[in-house]
């Protein structure tokens, strides 16, 4: 999960190269590599590449404050995922 | 220097009181008469408020140079002073399901509206700073259309008011517009980068998202604005509205409300879906060539000529508030437009 998510990080929204190879504890939001069109790109990256739907109440800085952070929310959602799967 | 501000202590009495008493008992009188009386203290403005004549019609010269005489640019400025004084009764016209104000305005481009909802991506629907913007998104919504707003109520952010001041705004001025939303705004400020996923979450949701282009990019933002022909100059214009239409497939739509010569009646005018392929200035560029002819149509619609800081924060004027073409957008500190608005009390446009 963390390379799929760190190699699109990389390839499409990171402008500046030096902050390539990009790190999974570098903080998006702080090194600018994550602007408000950046993370619109990501959620539907992420809805699209795991199947799931990103509601308002999941769209917290703090979710996509790193590649290590976007993983942490995404298997945290994985039992409300299966739970709502079954439901 | 007493007079002066005496004159300004007065100035904003009486600007409170229009906006919490004079403004709310002429929304109660039949239209006519309420938008009559409310004409004529946009006629006492004009005659009253010299500094700030003289900076509307020094922008509309600057701007819009050539094509403007100067008694043009008073006639303008005069009914810009006419169309600030109806649009605060326009909010207060809101109450009740916003039926007093519905009945004053005629939505034309409804069908496009639908067609665009019936597809199923929401509406990005594109204007300016124009005319009684919100109170008409308060309108639509209470027609039936499920809306929401990208914007900021800016009086949250000012420096030098006080939260009394700020209890005040938020009651006489959003409080109103708030009741007839689908959603609270979303507001673009620093930091807040979740501002486009919210606005996508809405337009896939099958509403009808509203953003205004002419704002001025705060400074954390000026470096993704986009040069484009506005007004027969460039202009450093957001390209958000672009951007979440590409993403996200919605139909951007442009919306202008125009004021009827009887000044109690109006008409949004929304057109058909405004091309967003190709590259992203030249898709901006059509947004803003719409709102360029809306502006050249009627100025005097256009809240942003009262401040010189916005114009030249957009790119419009030099940064001395003179005719120097500005080389592009120009980088001005980001509380500037925000400190041009503080040093006046009218949170629409005066």
């Amino acid at each position: 999960m963390e390379t799929i998510i760190n190699d699109y990080i990389s390839r499409e929204l990171v402008q500046d190269p030096a902050l390539l190879p990009l790190a999974n504890e570098t903080s998006l939001l702080e090194s600018g590599i994550l602007d408000s069109l950046g993370l619109l790109r990501l959620v539907v990256f992420l809805e699209e590449q795991f199947g799931i739907t990103m509601g308002d109440a999941d769209l917290l800085p703090e979710n996509f404050a790193s590649v290590n952070t976007i993983c942490a929310y995404l298997r945290a959602r994985e039992p409300r995922k299966q739970k709502s799967t079954r439901g | 220097m007493g007079d002066k501000r005496a004159w300004k202590s007065l100035r904003k009495a009486e600007a409170l009181a229009y906006w919490a008493v004079g403004a709310p008992a002429l929304a109660r009188l039949p239209a006519a008469l309420g938008y009559r009386i409310a004409r004529g203290r946009g006629d006492w403005l004009f005659r009253h408020r010299a500094e700030r004549r003289a900076e509307l019609a020094r922008n509309l010269q600057l701007v819009l140079g050539d094509e403007l005489s100067p008694a043009a640019a008073q006639q303008i400025t005069r009914e810009w002073f006419r169309l600030t004084s109806c649009e605060v009764v326009d909010l207060k016209r809101l109450r009740h399901e916003a039926r007093p104000l519905r009945r004053l305005v005629e939505i034309r481009g409804r069908e496009h509206l639908e067609a665009a909802l019936a597809a199923g991506k929401g509406v990005i629907l594109c204007t300016g700073h124009f005319g009684s913007f919100l109170s008409g998104f308060s309108v639509l919504h209470a027609s039936g259309f499920p809306v929401t707003t990208i914007g900021r109520w800016h009086y949250n952010y000012m420096g030098g008011i006080s939260s009394a001041e700020r209890w005040f705004w938020d009651r006489v001025y959003a409080r109103p517009v708030r009741r007839h939303q689908q959603r609270p705004n979303i507001e673009p400020w620093p930091g807040r980068v979740q501002v486009a996923a919210l606005a996508s979450a809405a337009l896939r949701a099958n509403e009808i998202v509203t953003i205004t282009i002419d704002a001025v990019p705060l400074g954390s933002d000026r470096a993704r604005s986009v040069e484009v022909p506005f007004l027969g100059r460039r202009a450093g214009l957001l390209p958000g509205v672009v951007a979440l239409a590409q993403v996200t497939g919605a139909p951007v739509l442009m919306g202008f409300l125009y004021r009827a010569a009887d000044y109690g009646h109006q008409v949004w005018e929304i057109s058909p879906p405004v091309p967003v392929e190709g590259d992203t200035a030249t898709a901006l560029g059509r947004c803003a060539a719409e709102l360029s002819a809306a502006i050249r149509r009627s100025p005097a619609h256009w809240g942003s000529w009262c401040s010189t800081g916005s114009l030249a924060d957009l790119g419009l004027i030099g940064p001395q508030g003179d005719g120097s073409p500005a080389a592009g957008p120009v980088l001005l500190p980001v509380g500037r437009f925000i400190q041009d608005r503080s040093a006046d009390i009218f949170p629409v446009r005066d």
